[in-house]
């Protein structure tokens, strides 16, 4: 009984641990370490499987890794959204604030920079679709990417392109 | 030590699971804290007005296309699916379905919009809530499991502590792999100055305004000597952990650095509500046994309050019972007024009516209360009744509360689970109903 107490935990402990540590290094090091090495297979016979990545486990962990704030530069891009009223020519921005209401226990989502995730042109038919609810006193919008090119040498400068209207 | 004894000291040892209890009340406020906000505003997070993306790297495509179809009722019943598991995760109650229940509806809502509470932070709690999951022993004390069970000594009973052990290697390889993707993979602290960037990050960006911010930002070399000293510190604190000399002073590093992460930077609390509990997951469970037994100790030394029950009347008994388990400190020693020949040496007003009629409250320094009283008293110095004390104390409560404990006193032999009890005999009290906690 103890035995097979025992050996179920060993089990159990032992899977956990070994799936965990494929997922904590899958993205950063083993698929990288993996491709290298069938590229370099690659060169001296053709592989089908060169290019591709190591699967991930589905339904848990993060996609790379426990990774946080691991790369900051000089530069930071953001998502901003204007509005023109309905009959009017001048475009008013929109605060994030007023777009996402939805707030979070001691911190400011917007400030996390959620709203940057609106930007993927896959994402333009739906945010396009929301913003109208969300504000019928206008009549279209503009999702626009901004970026400071260099936030310590020239932190005025801004640089934005319109990544989709909502007409 | 070779590697099967190390294995098996690692995952096979039997430990109390006084700790994992303690970490249900943490889990359970964090997954409250993340998920309850984005209910406020069910038209913009899930009903079908909402804007949703989905995480397709997490989510099988059938999953996310399944939950995608959700109508707007279903997505209702399952808010009140994650309410009713959540508040029953948080009480102990039926812990482990609670906490498998609890955890089904965070996938579900993750899977149909993962845009506001999609975060890595979660992902590190959706993999604490899967071990967890896997056992219910965070239910044995501090929980309505542990008053169901009636087991007085539930908080030092020995269980598997592979969930335990599981909890801290994840903590532990978390700070390690944070730190090495800094310094490797990507990452840049150690050939840039990531920390001063930060500092210099415009008004909408991550970086709070804290104090000495623009202090920082104006000394790049200070900032990379942080950026560092960052990546030491979170490549030291799992070793300072796991030794038993350094754990205390690890503990403390470890708080003080998740606040000062929250202190500064606009990340998810998740951070700050589960990380350090998890830290305290590090020190021995029969440390914090020791602890509650030498507060016990000195409890009876400076004297417990005594409480008289009939230990005649099985509900009453049954009721006693629970208390002990909820007095986890010892502050209270319950005593069946039968089995007291002289009450008049425990106070000179009690009489043997009174205590037929009330539970009496005799408190060290000699006062006396009974019936809903002596609850309301109760609650302050037990603190699994500390949840109670401003209920208790509400307008209206004491109204309230002395009729309705007056009806359950006087109908507390229809109280009895077993027919014989009826006639409020059964009770008799046993060597352990009366000896002291």
């Amino acid at each position: 009984m103890v035995i097979r107490r025992n050996t179920a935990i060993s089990l159990f402990a032992a899977c956990w641990l070994l799936l965990f540590g494929y997922e904590t290094f899958r993205a950063g090091y083993l698929s990288p370490l993996v491709l290298r090495h069938r590229s370099a297979r690659a060169r001296s016979k053709s592989g089908g499987l060169v290019g591709r990545r190591l699967p991930k486990f589905p339904l848990l962990f993060p996609p790379a890794g426990w990774i946080m704030f691991f790369n900051v530069d000089r530069s930071y891009g953001f998502a901003e959204v204007y509005a023109l009223p309905r009959g009017g020519t001048e475009p008013v921005k929109l605060d994030p604030h007023d777009i996402f209401e939805t707030t979070a226990v001691g911190y400011d989502n917007i400030r996390r920079n959620v709203l940057v995730g609106v930007l993927s042109r896959d994402r333009a038919p739906a945010f396009c679709r929301y913003l109208r609810r969300k504000f019928p006193q206008y009549g279209a919008f503009a999702v626009v990417y901004s970026q400071y090119p260099d936030v310590v040498d020239e932190p005025d400068r801004v640089i934005s392109q319109v990544a989709y209207r909502c007409q | 030590m070779n590697l099967s004894r190390l294995w098996r000291t690692a995952f096979l040892d039997f430990r109390p699971s006084l700790s994992l209890g303690l970490f249900r009340l943490a889990v359970a406020f964090t997954v409250g804290a993340h998920m309850i906000p984005s209910f406020f505003q069910m038209a913009d997070n899930y009903l079908a007005t909402a804007f949703k993306t989905q995480n397709d790297s997490f989510f099988p495509a059938w999953l996310l296309h399944l939950v995608a179809a959700s109508p707007d009722w279903l997505v209702w019943a399952w808010v009140l699916v994650f309410f009713a598991s959540w508040l029953a995760f948080a009480a102990g109650c039926f812990s482990q379905a609670s906490c498998l229940l609890m955890t089904t509806s965070c996938y579900y809502f993750y899977a149909l919009n993962n845009y506001h509470i999609g975060t890595l932070s979660f992902d590190i709690l959706l993999v604490t809530l899967v071990l967890m999951c896997v056992t219910g022993f965070h239910g044995d004390c501090l929980s309505i499991d542990s008053l169901r069970r009636g087991n007085v000594r539930a908080y030092k009973r020995p269980r598997p502590y592979v969930i335990q052990r599981l909890l801290q290697c994840q903590l532990a390889v978390t700070f390690w792999h944070t730190a090495l993707n800094k310094i490797s993979a990507g990452g840049n602290w150690l050939t840039d100055n990531p920390y001063y960037y930060l500092m210099h990050y415009p008004p909408i960006g991550v970086v709070r305004d804290f104090p000495l911010r623009s202090v920082l930002a104006q000394h790049p070399g200070l900032c990379h000597g942080i950026g560092i000293g960052v990546v030491i510190i979170e490549l030291l604190l799992p070793v300072l952990w796991f030794i038993p000399r350094t754990r205390p002073l690890g503990i403390a590093v470890g708080v003080l650095l998740q606040l000062l992460l929250w202190a500064t930077l606009h990340v998810p609390t998740i951070f700050l509500f589960l990380f350090p509990p998890m830290m305290l997951l590090f020190i021995r469970p029969e440390a914090l046994v020791r602890w509650i037994e030498a507060r016990q100790a000195a409890q009876a030394e400076r004297g417990r309050a005594v409480l008289l029950y009939d230990g005649r009347c099985g509900f009453c008994v049954a009721s006693v019972t629970r208390l002990r388990i909820l007095d986890l400190f010892g502050w209270v020693d319950p005593l069946d007024f039968h089995a007291q020949p002289d009450m008049s040496r425990l106070h000179p007003a009690l009489t043997p009516e009174r205590c037929r009629s009330e539970m009496v409250l005799v408190e060290p320094g000699g006062q006396l209360s009974g019936g809903f009283d002596a609850f309301v008293r109760l609650t302050r110095p037990l603190p699994l009744l500390w949840w109670a004390v401003l209920l208790v104390r509400l307008p209206g409560a004491p109204w309230v509360g002395r009729r309705v404990y007056r009806w359950v006193a006087a109908h507390r032999s229809l109280l009895h689970r077993q027919a014989m009890c009826r006639t409020n005999q059964c009770g008799l009290p046993t060597a352990e109903n009366t000896s002291s906690n």
